[in-house]
């Protein structure tokens, strides 16, 4: 295994920043997410980040077109697209079975939604293994090794001292070959994992749901919701869009944006009608759709046990608790 | 060239091209037809019956309507005002230009129906979406079995595509139509009642059923066919969700695990008893 002192990380991602687009986890402005490399960025390697690196294939708002009409007339054009290569070090195995989930999305049932494939064939992933859980952590439940991220270009080790590299896919050696001097070969063991405080049994899951859309536990499991959309905001698989414009005079541009199921406005209809009019309807929604609907579709769960809604909900409705009470109803 | 599904696959289905309006059709007070094609003339795409096209205005919005029917070189979206998008593309006149980007959508099931008896059954607006495949029924009639329409709006006013309920289609072989209001007013010496009875009164025997209308009509409309011992798999019908992307990406349109932009809108009544009922 290719090793590295953690200390020399940072020249590292100098060297890599040269070639390619880097994004690491770093922390700004007191939040923990994803950001493009710089000196004296203040890395956030201890535990996962608050925000997952989603919005570096779906940001959070993306321009589409832009467009000018006036009178009768109308001009729309395209916006070109980035070209750079990106490297994105850092990503913890939840985050890249969601990367999974993403793609699965955008890239398969017949249509590829182009905005989100060129972000993604840009992109180098380099998985990086976990030692500890954090109090929220459930990824062993739903069958994701915290040590192995599913997809990678490279597999890093958290070895303590040091960092280890694992080249797996073409793009990945070629990126390690670009920094070969700096590592060292060794054989290194690979610690091994923490307790995990949270667990979820989502065996049979999906199947039970089948027959659950009228239960009356959908009550009980919605009453303390508050439509807020942070779950869905931190989720990593989340990926429901709003498109828009935003118009000055006769100019305008085309976006999407993060949108969510908890809001009336998603469902609403010209004319008003509202086929989910209510909490529990869009709770049931947005539950059904990561452990019932998306199983159906795409054959995996929408969730990867990061726990991020678990920590973030402000009412603390928690995900596990939600399966622990499905499975029991 | 008119653009197929495959080519929309491989351009970007997400952005709009360039298109203008060509006619405006008045309907009703409160439906206009119109007809679009490219800037060169030509049809922006070619939709199956019952596919879906997103129209915008772009300074006003983007929405998803049926496509009604399509000619040699456009294709046409009757659209009934109801909210702000609708509102000003009801303003617009001949010139105009709009953006386009579709087909989407499953369409009817051209192939099941071919050779077999039809009833094409169709409330207010509804009518919209059923008329693409009663006029491909129309242009390939030796293909179709016996086709019979049966339509109903509020008033005589309110009563989609006039010239072919009362002219265009009255020639056609083969075909009966069947048209009601569900009051009686002066003017009017057709039948008055509901379209559920008037299906029941007139007791058809066809062996596929297609409805399109509102929900309160389709929901009442349903046990009549079950009376008529339909097979489920032969009660096809179209169902709205609020639309954004036309791909099944943006996740909005989603009825259990089906996405109405992609999966539908076209549905039988055998694919409805296994999704959740959240229309």
């Amino acid at each position: 295994m290719k090793t590295i002192l953690k200390a020399k990380l940072p020249e590292l991602l100098e060297q890599l920043a040269k070639e390619y687009k880097v994004l690491v986890p770093a922390k700004l402005e007191g939040v923990s997410r994803f950001a493009a490399y710089r000196e004296n960025l203040e890395l956030a390697l201890e535990e996962n980040v608050t925000m997952p690196p989603k919005d570096i294939f779906f940001p959070q708002t993306e321009e589409m077109y832009k467009f000018k009409s006036k009178d009768q007339s109308l001009e729309i054009e395209e916006i070109p697209q980035d070209e750079k290569l990106q490297v994105i070090f850092g990503v913890r195995s939840c985050d890249m079975k969601s990367i999974d989930c993403l793609d699965q999305v955008f890239l398969t049932k017949g249509f590829v939604d182009p905005f989100y494939q060129d972000k993604r064939d840009k992109s180098i992933l380099i998985a990086l293994s976990c030692v500890k859980p954090m109090e929220s952590c459930f990824c062993t439940s739903m069958g994701i090794d915290p040590q192995k991220g599913q997809g990678a270009d490279i597999q890093a080790y958290d070895l303590g001292e040091k960092l280890g590299f694992e080249g797996i896919t073409e793009r990945g050696q070629e990126v390690l070959s670009k920094v070969s001097g700096m590592f060292a070969e060794e054989d290194a063991a690979i610690p091994s994992i923490g307790e995990f405080n949270l667990t979820a049994d989502v065996e049979g899951l999906p199947e039970k749901l089948k027959d659950m859309f009228d239960h009356p536990i959908w009550d009980d499991i919605s009453r303390k919701c508050l439509n807020c959309s942070t779950c869905a905001y931190v989720c990593p698989t989340c990926h429901c869009f709003d498109i828009a414009s935003e118009v000055r005079g006769e100019d305008g541009t085309k976006i999407r944006c993060w949108d969510c199921c908890m809001v009336d406005e998603y469902t609403v209809m010209a004319g008003g009608h509202q086929p989910r009019p209510g909490k529990k309807e869009r709770v049931r929604n947005r539950f059904l759709h990561k452990l019932r609907y998306f199983p159906e579709r795409y054959n995996m769960l929408l969730c990867t046990g990061c726990g991020r809604c678990v920590v973030k909900c402000p009412v603390n409705l928690d995900i596990t608790n939600v399966i622990k009470k499905l499975q029991e109803a | 060239m008119a653009i197929t599904v495959e080519d929309v696959k491989k351009i970007n289905p997400l952005v709009p091209i360039k298109a203008k309006v060509t006619k405006i059709v008045q309907e009703t007070p409160d439906v206009r037809t119109f007809h679009i094609s490219t800037m060169d003339d030509q049809k922006p795409f070619d939709p199956m019956p019952g596919q879906l096209g997103m129209l915008s205005l772009p300074l006003v919005g983007e929405g998803m309507f049926s496509i009604t029917n399509k000619g040699e070189n456009h294709i046409e979206m009757a659209l009934k005002e109801v909210g702000q998008l609708t509102k000003a593309l009801h303003e617009i006149e001949v010139g105009q230009e709009v953006g386009i980007r579709g087909p989407y959508g499953n369409g009817f099931p051209i192939d099941y129906c071919k050779g077999k008896d039809l009833l094409i059954i169709g409330g207010g607006i509804g009518l919209a979406p059923v008329r693409s495949l009663i006029m491909h029924c129309i242009k390939n009639r030796d293909d179709f079995g016996k086709l019979t329409v049966v339509y109903g709006a509020r008033s005589k006013s309110d009563l989609c595509f006039q010239e072919d309920l009362f002219e265009n289609w009255t020639k056609v072989p083969n075909m009966d139509v069947f048209v009601t209001i569900d009051r009686a007013e002066e003017g009017w010496d057709g039948h008055v009642g509901f379209v559920p009875a008037y299906v029941e009164e007139l007791a058809p025997k066809p062996q596929v059923t297609v409805l399109c209308g509102p929900p309160i009509m389709i929901k009442f409309t349903l046990p009549s066919l079950q009376k008529m011992n339909f097979s489920d798999q032969d009660i096809i019908t179209t169902l709205e969700m609020r639309m954004k992307c036309g791909i099944g990406k943006c996740g909005r349109c989603n009825i259990g695990s089906c996405y109405v932009c992609l999966d539908g809108p076209v549905f039988t009544m055998e694919q409805l008893k296994d999704l959740p009922p959240e229309y």
